[in-house]
């Protein structure tokens, strides 16, 4: 059997057998060998049956083709296609330079008479990729796929699809040849295509067609060629669901848009049916109509788009001015932008007779008639018309400027409100922020623009009237004061726009905003006043410091006598203009000197503005970056060091007075100097180490506070201080921190005898805590942890059967600084914190109930920013053993029910709840989510909590619930089959009973649940496979809504604004189906 | 939908509209203000946190409050609400009691006058019909709901009152499909 033969037999069924036959016949032909494995036995050895190698010359390509002739000459045109193909199959096989010209022009020939035969065209394009193939060859393909393929669209996708390739083929590597043939190539290729409607092929077809579009010479032609893809406007296709070939509407949609965007030639045609288009009642037919449009501009000549622009105008005006989408607005509005940026190109003079100048003039009118009533509802898109226009460009902006302005200033003159002026001052505000665009703002850089900015005439006038409404208006108009300043802030933000001394009287007018005037309303004017200073700060610092300085600071009073407190708010914006580095060393230098004085004072007045001062300083200090500020070991000198030492001499009794006595005082000196320590050198950190108890004190007579026996209660606050200098230091330092050596042992021991001691004042107590907490998280070394292991074993040992508040507190304050680094003994700290929360002692179990909060809730002095270990799984680790520990004991003393009772045991459950809530708060959902259907039923149980003291569980319980429905949906709940039992339990939660205590934050935050629950039905990720389904939240539809009813008459407005949201959301959002998203 | 009645209606601003002021007074020594909010205060921890005596203090249902259920209620022609196109204003809300000759009664009775934007409005009972809907669906039951077209604002108001106070009428209004959608879709922005 020839291989021929086989071939035949094999190719209907076996088609790479088929293909490794005719390698096999074509590796016969060549010298190349062998390219393909011989895998296949079969193969083998029936290439060396069919005696067809070529190469030996044993068979040549001639004998190939006359052994075809008994068969592509049959009746049969699946026998001819097959006996066609293996043919191509053969050539396909061969070397590329395997065939002489000759033959190459003898087997084009052949297979163009047998184009329509299978195998043809793919022969044709196996032979149009040889180096020797010809020009002439591809016009002669080309000629006899337009003659033969009359019919194509008739034939399956696959053989279009074949068709089209080739002659995509022949476009991109014969395209001189094709163009040669002009109108023949032209109307043959729109022939061949017209009437395809295959996504795949079509994305092949409008790549084709554009090539004509853009090289062939159209101009007898345009219609057709518009025709040919303009008949696929709107294109609606849907991607089948699993769509195997990856072509989405969008991506025709862009071919389509390419197509129509191609020439200019099209303008005739393209623009006005797109316009057409509009009148669709399709938002997404109208949306791609102006996608379209804009891509038409973008790419037609300038010229083309003037001769359209007017037109263009006047039906999108319709868009703009009745918007129905937003979205088709603002695509309008970028149209008609475009349109004005084409026109500006290459023009540099301003001229009535610009192209541009007539297709802004209809627009400029309709505005202006529209702003005639500036607050009517038209007004807002005759806005955004100039808006879009004038920042087109900065010729668009001029011209737009000497039109428009004019008559806006005689409508506010004439203007017979205060809101009409305000909404004409707000059109102003939008030509002054296009200007910022065109022109650039006062740090913008670079290309000078050399047109000069139209404002510049009216400057004077504007200054005048934002000016006049800003200071000028009564005080109560705020909105329009706001506008006024808004406006006035972007003129002088404005590039080359207003002069120093022009800004400076702006400045004028917010100072005398914020120190004279009373506040009104909620303040607005003030803020955006404090604002717009700071705005100015950052470029024009010495305007800030010439004017804004000196009158603030001249109203701050020497003491606070108790009968004025305004410089908090004088203070408040002295702060916030001050983050800018020459103003905040001028501020620094004020605000230290005011302080300094203060502390020389016998009578130096209320505590409160000391510490306002401290406040400010930190405050600012916060938002700068202090380690890069060149003047930071000024600060450093004056606050840590000098500051600290007054601290201490206050301590020991030689102050003038008590402010740095006060713990308020000390906590806030204490921030600042952590932030200061933590941005100074090493050296400087090691002197801090040495003074951490010290306090840089000069003289003997503070003693500092570890192993000092009878520290005065001032004296002990210094630890204050203390703590938060220990806080700032790196870890390196610790050798430098004195009484550490040999080892932290005797210093930790004393800390502990502190913490435990019930005397000390509150702040004291706290400071003394963290104190103990730092150093054992941040500076312990690893070898050294049994000293804090021994510590938490003396504290916690088996014979104590009660235990003080204040030594519970010292036993989570060690057990945190243990879990956060995940000490090894973090299980067993862990097991006994939870022995604790199980004592008999119902105050021990109250105290540990709460301390769960401390354990991994953020705190400012141990925290990642100070340098404390903190691992990052803690915090799973936690959750992990403590949450089934806590879910099982409750579970037993539910089953032991009355026994524990009479045991006197009926704090536990209680306690446990609280702890569980108390972990909550300090961890993030994420971590929740997987333990859900075990939480879940110990939040419902703390939900029954009725007692006034279970407030903050029941709270925080809430507070959970609420993030976890948000962020997942009521499918978790539902999952868990606890719907019913949530919805009762949050309804009782809204009551006003006698029996139950729920204050009315509670019953407002229980509403949000409610709320929640109905809004956030359908979570991000929807399980599309199942059908959809009736609401979990149905059954329980009609007792909500009964319930909520009757909450609507609860006396806080809060909860009544709760009850009316989360009673619409459950009309709204409960039904039997969910609608059908469109 | 069907032409615009009126295209191009006057608006309020926004911010001008009325609103409660928060009660402004500040406590002595509270920072609550600007940059000291931004500042932890130093504070005792496990404290419980006190609840005041204003838990106690009863807030009545006002005017103010009736506004802010409606204001936000879309009009069905403009994407704008009611409050800002000054269909309904704060002074043209009444809360009174319904039987003033018994003093002890907990009935009350809310007048909401609605002021078209144009005389000939024919979509003023479907904005009546709404804000009435919005009231039932937000009040306790001790509350009557009146919703009226406010004198000379509309040429056919006394129709249009007519069918919105005849309960019947509003109830049969309440079952047509097609009209609740347009309600439902004017609540959306209720929030």
């Amino acid at each position: 059997m020839s291989a021929l033969q086989t071939f035949m037999l094999v190719v209907e069924h076996d088609k790479e057998e088929a293909k490794r036959i005719a390698e096999g016949v074509a590796q016969g032909q060549s010298d190349h060998r062998p390219t393909f494995p011989r895998t296949h036995y079969v193969r083998v050895t029936l290439i060396e049956d069919s005696n067809a190698d070529v190469e030996s010359k044993k068979t040549t390509l001639i004998e190939i083709v006359q052994q075809l002739g008994e068969y592509i000459n049959d009746e049969d045109p699946i026998l001819r296609g097959k006996a066609v193909s293996f043919l191509t199959s053969v050539i396909k096989a061969l070397p590329p330079k395997f065939l002489s010209r000759q033959q190459i022009q003898v087997l084009t020939s052949f297979f163009c008479d047998r184009i329509e035969d299978g195998g043809a065209v793919a022969g044709l394009d196996t032979l149009q990729k040889l180096d020797r193939f010809t020009k002439g060859l591809a016009a002669e393909i080309a000629q006899s796929l337009f003659s033969h393929f009359q019919d194509l669209q008739s034939r399956s996708q696959s053989q279009r699809f074949q068709v089209y390739q080739l002659l995509n083929e022949l476009m991109s590597s014969h395209r001189a040849a094709l163009l040669d043939m002009d109108e023949v190539s032209l109307v043959g290729i729109v022939d061949l295509m017209t009437g395809e409607k295959d996504p795949r092929n079509l994305m092949m077809v409008f790549s084709i067609l554009k090539v004509v579009m853009m090289e062939w010479d159209i101009t007898n032609h345009v219609e057709l060629l518009f025709d040919s893809v303009y008949n696929y406007f709107p294109i609606t296709f849907r991607p089948p669901p699993n769509d195997p070939y990856g072509i989405t509407a969008q991506d025709l949609k862009g071919r389509l848009q390419d197509c129509i965007s191609s020439t200019r030639h099209f303008a005739p045609h393209s623009i006005p049916a797109l316009l057409d288009k509009l009148d669709s009642t399709s938002p997404n037919v109208k949306k791609d109509a102006l996608n379209t449009l804009i891509a038409c501009i973008h790419s037609y000549d300038p010229d083309t788009v003037s001769r359209y622009s007017i037109t263009i105008w006047e039906v999108l005006k319709f868009e703009i001015l009745n918007a129905q989408e937003e979205f088709l607005s603002e695509s309008s509005l970028q149209a008609l932008q475009s349109i004005a940026q084409r026109l500006s190109e290459g023009v540099t003079e301003v001229s009535q007779d610009l192209p541009l100048a007539q297709y802004l003039r209809p627009i400029t009118k309709e505005c202006n008639e529209q702003l005639q009533e500036p607050q009517q509802k038209q007004a807002k898109p005759a806005q955004q018309i100039l808006r879009s226009l004038s920042s087109a460009s900065p010729i668009a902006f001029t011209l737009i400027v000497q039109t428009v302005v004019a008559p806006i200033f005689t409508i506010y003159q004439e203007a017979d409100g205060i809101a009409k002026q305000r909404a004409l001052l707000e059109t102003l505000s939008v030509l002054f922020e296009s200007a910022i665009q065109v022109f650039g703002q006062w740090t913008t850089r670079g290309d000078e623009i050399t047109l000069e900015n139209p404002l510049l005439e009216f400057k004077d006038q504007f200054s005048d009237v934002l000016g006049q409404a800003l200071m000028g208006a009564a005080k109560e108009e705020v909105s329009f004061r706001v506008t006024a300043l808004k406006g006035f802030l972007r003129l002088s933000t404005l590039r080359d726009f207003f002069q120093d001394n022009e800004i400076g009287l702006f400045v004028q007018y917010l100072d005398e905003i914020l120190l004279q005037e009373e506040s009104v309303g909620r303040g607005d004017l003030k803020k955006e006043a404090i604002a717009a200073l700071a705005e100015i700060s950052k470029h024009k610092p010495r305007l800030i410091m010439d004017i804004t300085f000196p009158a603030f600071v001249a109203t701050l009073p020497d003491e606070d006598d108790g009968t004025n407190s305004t410089y908090l708010s004088t203070l408040d914006t002295l702060a916030q203009i001050s983050v800018e580095r020459d103003i905040f060393e001028t501020l620094f230098r004020r605000l230290f000197s005011k302080l300094t004085i203060l502390l020389q004072k016998e009578q130096p007045g209320a505590i409160a503005y000391p510490r306002a001062i401290l406040m400010t300083l930190l405050y600012v200090m916060q938002q700068r970056k202090m380690d890069s500020d060149p003047s930071v070991d000024l600060y450093f000198d004056k606050i840590v060091v000098g500051l600290c030492r007054s601290a201490s001499e206050s301590a020991s009794g030689k102050g003038k007075n008590q402010i740095l006595n006060d713990a308020t005082i000390l906590d806030t000196l204490g921030r600042l100097c952590n932030l200061l320590v933590r941005s100074v050198t090493v050296q400087k950190q090691e002197q801090v180490a040495e003074n951490v108890y010290k306090l840089f004190s000069a003289t003997d007579d503070f003693v500092p506070i570890p192993f000092s026996q009878d520290a005065t209660v001032d004296q002990e606050r210094t630890i204050i201080i203390s703590t938060y200098l220990l806080a700032g230091l790196s870890k390196d330092c610790g050798n430098h921190i004195p009484y550490t050596s040999p080892n932290m042992s005797e210093l930790l021991s004393d800390l502990v005898q502190r913490c435990v001691s019930e005397t000390s004042e509150p702040a004291t107590h706290l400071a003394f805590l963290r104190h103990l907490a730092l150093l054992v998280n941040k500076f312990l070394s690893k070898e050294d942890l049994n000293i804090a292991e021994k510590l938490f074993g003396s504290l916690v040992s088996s014979e104590k059967e009660s235990y003080s508040p204040a030594t519970i507190r010292t036993i989570f304050w060690l057990s945190k600084a243990l879990v956060l680094r995940l000490a090894p003994t973090t299980t067993h700290v862990l097991t006994s914190l939870m022995g604790l929360l199980s004592s008999p002692d119902q105050q021990t179990s109250t105290s540990t109930a709460r301390g769960f909060s401390i354990l991994l809730g953020d705190d400012d002095v141990l925290s990642t920013a100070n340098g404390a270990s903190i691992r990052l799984l803690c915090k799973q680790r936690v959750f992990t053993t403590v949450i089934p520990m806590i879910s099982s004991r409750i579970r037993e003393v539910n089953v032991a029910g009355s026994d524990v009772s009479s045991k006197g045991l009926d704090h536990i459950k209680p306690a446990h709840l609280t702890a569980l809530a108390g972990i909550l708060s300090t961890i993030s959902t994420a971590l929740v989510m997987p333990e859900l259907p075990t939480l879940l039923p110990l939040l419902l149980q703390s939900l029954d909590l009725q007692t006034s003291d279970s407030v903050a569980v029941r709270a925080a319980t809430l507070d959970t619930l609420a993030v976890i429905i948000r962020d997942n949906g009521v499918a978790v709940i539902d999952k868990c089959g606890h719907v019913h039992s949530l919805v009762v339990r949050l309804l009782k939660t809204t009551e006003i009973n006698a029996n139950v205590v729920n204050p009315p934050r509670l019953r407002a935050d229980s509403l949000k649940c409610l709320y929640l629950l109905a809004a956030k039905q359908t979570p991000g990720e929807t399980n599309s496979r199942l059908p959809p389904s009736i609401s979990p939240l149905l059954p329980e539809k009609t007792q909500v809504l009964r319930s909520l009813h009757a909450v609507l008459d609860d006396p806080k407005r809060d909860v009544r604004k709760a009850a009316v949201d989360a009673r619409s959301a459950w009309l709204r959002g409960v039904d039997d189906a969910p609608e059908e998203e469109d | 939908m069907a032409e615009m009645q009126n295209s191009n209606p006057t608006i309020l601003n926004a911010a001008d509209l009325p609103t409660r002021s928060r009660s402004t007074e500040k406590k002595p020594g509270d920072y609550g203000l600007g940059i000291f909010a931004a500042v932890p205060k130093p504070t005792d921890f496990l404290s419980s946190d006190s609840e005041g005596d204003e838990d106690l203090l009863e807030e009545p249902i006002d005017e103010q409050e009736i506004y802010d259920l409606i204001k936000s209620i879309s009009d069905p022609e403009h994407p704008l609400s009611l409050g800002e196109l000054a269909v309904v204003s704060l002074p043209d809300i009444f809360i009174k009691p319904t039987l003033p000759n018994v003093p002890d009664s907990p009935l009350q009775t809310v007048t909401v006058l609605i002021t078209p934007t144009i005389t000939h409005c024919s979509l003023a009972t479907v904005i009546g019909l709404g804000v009435r809907v919005r009231l039932e669906q937000s009040l306790p039951p001790r509350f009557r709901v009146d919703v009226r077209i406010k004198e000379g604002t509309h040429s056919t108001g006394d129709e249009v009152n007519k069918q919105l106070g005849d309960k019947e009428r509003v109830a049969a209004a309440l079952e047509n499909g097609a009209l609740m959608q347009v309600i439902a879709k004017m609540m959306e922005t209720c929030q």
